[in-house]
C-alpha cells in the first residue's frame, strides 16, 4: 500500500474515533447556573479567538451568560488587573492570567486543589500544572502552552549556489542550525538588507528579555545566584548580548527590531523576507497558509539551537485562566474554565497550532494532522511536544520578574545600538535588580 | 427687615447665597480634583505598591523624592520633555500661523477648507500614533518605500530606533495632530483684528513685511499664547503617542516623563514613587504656564489691553 493510501485508511480508522471522543466529552455535565451572569476578563487577539466562539455553547449547557468585560492583550490585562486590585474592584470572577504575571497577584485568585477536581487535573500534564503553581496553591488552569522552535525557510537550504558559498565561507555544510553560533552565521550570510533579512528578534518589553534570558541560560548562565543576588552580568551574559548586537550591526535584522513584538515577527517571517525565525507554534499554521503567507510550503521547523553551555534554549509558559477569591459562583467560575481547557477545547485550539496543556490532546492532534496528510503540523506537533518535554524552563516564578525585566531590556536596547558595552550594559542591569530584590526583602 | 432675616437659617440668608449657589461647583472640585490630589501626595510619602493595597499605609518620609533626586533616568526623560514641549511647540505655532494667514486671505471655500484643517484633532492620540508607527516604519513603511521609489535613500532609514530620527519622528506625529489648534485660534486674532491700522499703515507707505511685523504678529501674539499655554499642559503629559510609536525606547531614547512614569506605577506597581515622579512633573507644567501667563500679559500690555 502506497503512503497516501496508508494515511487514507489512518484518516478513515480516526474519523470516528475522534467523533466518538466528541461525544463522550460532551457528556461532561458543566452544571445548571441558569439566569447567572459569569463576568469575566480575558487575553485578546486573533490567535486566542477560536476559542471564545465556543463560550455560546457552555451559556447553552449551564443556562449562564457570559460577560466579557475586557479582551486585551496579556501587558494592558496586567495593568488593569492591578487597578482592580489596588481600587477593591475585583467584582469579576475569570480571568486570563500567565506564570510570568501570576506571582505579583498576590492571594487575589483561589486555589484550583480542590475546587478542579483531581481526576481532571491528572489529564493536565504535570510540568504545566507544576509551573501554573505559586507558594504551593495552584491559581491557575493551564489553557496552552509556549514555548519557541526555529522556523526556516527551506528552499535557501536547498539551493546549491548558497551551500557552496556558505561552506566557502564557514567551513561547514550548510544545514538548519544546530548552536546559536551556527545561528548567526546563518543569518548573517543570508541578510541582504533591506530586502532581505537573515532573522528578526522581539526587541523591547518582557519579550526581549526572555529572549535574553533564555540564551543566557543556553550560555550556561544564571538570572540570580541560590540566594537572589543577580549573576545575569556574568561572561554568558555578555555573550548572549552580543548575540543580539552582532546580527544588529551586521544588519542581518531590520533596524527597526527594537521595536517589534510578537506580531511584527510573526507577520515578517510571513512576508517572505526572512530566513531563520526563532518562534511559538501559534504561527505555525498561519505560516503554512498560502492565504496569509508567502512562504507556504516552504517551511522547514527544527528544535531551538544550543548555546555555548550546553543547553538548548527553551523560555517557555502558558496561558491560563483563574478564578479571583471575591468571585460570588465560585462553582460556575469552575465550570466555565473546565470547559475552556476540556479535550474538546483544547484540540480547538491545537488545530490552529496552540500547544495543549493536556497529554492526551497532543497524541490525538497529532494522529488528525497525520490522518489528514498535514505532514507539516505533525513535525510542528512533534517538534514542539519533544521541546516542551526536554527544554522548557520559565523565569522565575517571583512577583518581580516584570519589575527586573523592565530594568534588564532598556539596557539591552543601549548594548545592542552600541550606547554601551554589553558588560556595562548588564553591570547597570544587575545593580538595578539588586535593588529591587533588597526592597522585596530577598537580600 | 433685620428681624426676618435673624429668623431665617443661616444658608437662606442673603449673605450667604453665593457660597450656596457655588456650593455644587466647589463640591466637585473638592471631590474630583482636590481631593485625588491630596491623595496621590499623600502616597507619594508611601512604599504604595498597586498590587498590595495595605502598602498605602507604610510611611517612607522622602525616600521616594531622595530616590528622584538621584536618578539620572528620570532627569534625562524630564529634560528630553522641555526640549520636545520647546520643538513642537515652536513648529505648530510656525504652522499655524502660517496656516491661518494663508486661510485669511482665501475667498471663497474658507469654511470647507477650516473644516479640513481640523480632521487631525478629530483622531484619538492612538490611533494617530498607529498611524505614524506604520509611515515610519523602517521596513514596510510608506515614507522608506517612497523614498526608496523615488530613488532617494537606498537603505531603510530605522526612523523610529535612531538617536535623533526617534524623537523626530514623534514631534512630527504631535504636530501633524495639533498645528490647527494653533491655526484655529490664530485665525479667530486675524477675524477679530481692527481693519483701521491696516489701512493706516497702507497709507504711510508699509510694505508687507512690516505691516506683518509691527502690527499682524503683536495682535495675533496674546491669541498665539493663549494657544501655547494649552498645548503646553497637553504635550508635557504626552504619553499616548509616544507610548504607541516607541514606547518611550530604543534604549530610553523617547523615554517621556509620562512613559516614565507609567511603567514605574502601572508595570512596576510602585504607585508612591511613580505619584512623587508626577509632582516634581507638575512643577514642569506650573512653570511653563506661568511663563506664558507673563507672556500674555506683556503682548497684552503691549496692544494697550487691560492687565
Amino acid at each position: 500500500m502506497t503512503k497516501a493510501g496508508l494515511k487514507l485508511l489512518a484518516a478513515a480508522t480516526a474519523l470516528p474515533l475522534l467523533m466518538a471522543g466528541a461525544v463522550n466529552a460532551e457528556d461532561i455535565d458543566y452544571g445548571n447556573f441558569d439566569g447567572y451572569t459569569l463576568r469575566v476578563k480575558l487575553i485578546g487577539g486573533a490567535q486566542y479567538e477560536p476559542l471564545y466562539a465556543e463560550i455560546e455553547k457552555w451559556e447553552e449547557m449551564t443556562g449562564a451568560k457570559v460577560d466579557v468585560l475586557s479582551r486585551k492583550n496579556h501587558f494592558e490585562l496586567d495593568r488593569e488587573i492591578k487597578q482592580d486590585i489596588a481600587a477593591g474592584t475585583l467584582d469579576w470572577c475569570v480571568g486570563s492570567n500567565h506564570p510570568s504575571f501570576a506571582p505579583q497577584y498576590g492571594t487575589i485568585y483561589i486555589d484550583l486543589n480542590g475546587v478542579i477536581p483531581k481526576e481532571t487535573l491528572s489529564e493536565f500534564q504535570e510540568l504545566a500544572l507544576a509551573n501554573s503553581t505559586v507558594d504551593g496553591r495552584l491559581v491557575q488552569l493551564p489553557r496552552h502552552s509556549d514555548i519557541s522552535n526555529l522556523y526556516y525557510k527551506k528552499s535557501l537550504y536547498a539551493d546549491q549556489g548558497n551551500k557552496d558559498r556558505f561552506k566557502e565561507k564557514h567551513g561547514y555544510d550548510l544545514a538548519p542550525p544546530e548552536t546559536w553560533e551556527q545561528f548567526k552565521d546563518q543569518a548573517i550570510f543570508f541578510a541582504n538588507a533591506p530586502e532581505f533579512f537573515g532573522t528578526q528578534y522581539v526587541g523591547k518589553d518582557e519579550a526581549i528579555t526572555g529572549r535574553f534570558y533564555e540564551l543566557l541560560i543556553a550560555e550556561g548562565g544564571q538570572l540570580f545566584d541560590e540566594n537572589w543576588n543577580p549573576t545575569f552580568n556574568s561572561e554568558a551574559g555578555v555573550r548572549a548580548v552580543q548575540w543580539f548586537k552582532d546580527l544588529y550591526d551586521a544588519k542581518a535584522v531590520p533596524a527597526g527590531v527594537l521595536n517589534y513584538l510578537w506580531d511584527d515577527t510573526g507577520l515578517g517571517f510571513a512576508s517572505g523576507t526572512v530566513a531563520l525565525n526563532l518562534d511559538w507554534a501559534g504561527w505555525a499554521s498561519f505560516f503554512n497558509d498560502p492565504a496569509n503567507s508567502k512562504v507556504a510550503g516552504d517551511i522547514g521547523l527544527v528544535r531551538a539551537p544550543v548555546g555555548s553551555g550546553g543547553k538548548r534554549s527553551g523560555w517557555s509558559g502558558s496561558h491560563t485562566f483563574s478564578i479571583t477569591e471575591t468571585c460570588d459562583n465560585k462553582e460556575a467560575a469552575a465550570s466555565f474554565v473546565s470547559f475552556l481547557t476540556s479535550h474538546e477545547r483544547q484540540m480547538i485550539e491545537a488545530r490552529k497550532g496552540l500547544l495543549p496543556t493536556r497529554g492526551k490532546v497532543w497524541e490525538e492532534a497529532i494522529a488528525e494532522f497525520d490522518g489528514a496528510g498535514n505532514d507539516f503540523m505533525v513535525t510542528v506537533f512533534e517538534t514542539y511536544s519533544q521541546s516542551m518535554s526536554e527544554d522548557a524552563f520559565t523565569p522565575p516564578l517571583i512577583p518581580q520578574w516584570i519589575e527586573v525585566s523592565n530594568e534588564v531590556w532598556p539596557r539591552l536596547q543601549a548594548a545592542i545600538l552600541g550606547e554601551m558595552s554589553p558588560q556595562e550594559a548588564l553591570d547597570e542591569a544587575a545593580e538595578s535588580a539588586r535593588e529591587i530584590m533588597e526592597d522585596a526583602g530577598y537580600l | 427687615m433685620a428681624k426676618i432675616e435673624k429668623r431665617l437659617p443661616f444658608w437662606q440668608r442673603e449673605s450667604f447665597t453665593p457660597f450656596v449657589l457655588l456650593f455644587p461647583a466647589i463640591l466637585t472640585l473638592v471631590l474630583v480634583v482636590l481631593l485625588p490630589l491630596l491623595f496621590s501626595l499623600y502616597t507619594s510619602f508611601t512604599g504604595y505598591r498597586l498590587i498590595r493595597p495595605d502598602s498605602l499605609y507604610n510611611f517612607v518620609g522622602f525616600r521616594n523624592y531622595e530616590r528622584i533626586f538621584t536618578d539620572w533616568d528620570f532627569w534625562v526623560a524630564f529634560g528630553r520633555t522641555v526640549l520636545f514641549l520647546t520643538i513642537a511647540l515652536n513648529l505648530e505655532f510656525l504652522f499655524g500661523l502660517g496656516i491661518a494667514l494663508l486661510i485669511n486671505r482665501i475667498t471663497w471655500g474658507q469654511r470647507t477648507l477650516r473644516t479640513i484643517m481640523m480632521f487631525p484633532m478629530m483622531f484619538s492620540p492612538i490611533l494617530v500614533g498607529y498611524q505614524f508607527k506604520f509611515i515610519f516604519n523602517d521596513n514596510i513603511g510608506v515614507l522608506n518605500n517612497a523614498l526608496q521609489s523615488l530613488g532617494l535613500s537606498d537603505g531603510a532609514i530605522p526612523w523610529l530606533v535612531d538617536k535623533h530620527l526617534a524623537m523626530g519622528s514623534i514631534i512630527v506625529a504631535e504636530v501633524w495632530m495639533s498645528t490647527s489648534i494653533f491655526a484655529i485660534l490664530l485665525l479667530a486674532g486675524l477675524f477679530a483684528m481692527p481693519r483701521d491700522p491696516l489701512e493706516a499703515a497702507k497709507v504711510d507707505g508699509c510694505n508687507p513685511w512690516q505691516v506683518f511685523r509691527h502690527i499682524t504678529l503683536p495682535f495675533l501674539m496674546p491669541f498665539a499664547f493663549i494657544a501655547m499655554t494649552i498645548r503646553s499642559l497637553d504635550v508635557a503629559r504626552a504619553y499616548d503617542i509616544v507610548d504607541v510609536m516607541t514606547g518611550g525606547g530604543p534604549a530610553g531614547r523617547t523615554e517621556l516623563l509620562w512613559t516614565l512614569i507609567a511603567r514605574v506605577g502601572y508595570d512596576n506597581s510602585r504607585m508612591g514613587q511613580a505619584n512623587a515622579m508626577a509632582y516634581v512633573s507638575i512643577l514642569l507644567s506650573i512653570a511653563f504656564t506661568y511663563y506664558f501667563f507673563r507672556k500674555l500679559i506683556a503682548a497684552r500690555r503691549y496692544m494697550g489691553g487691560a492687565n
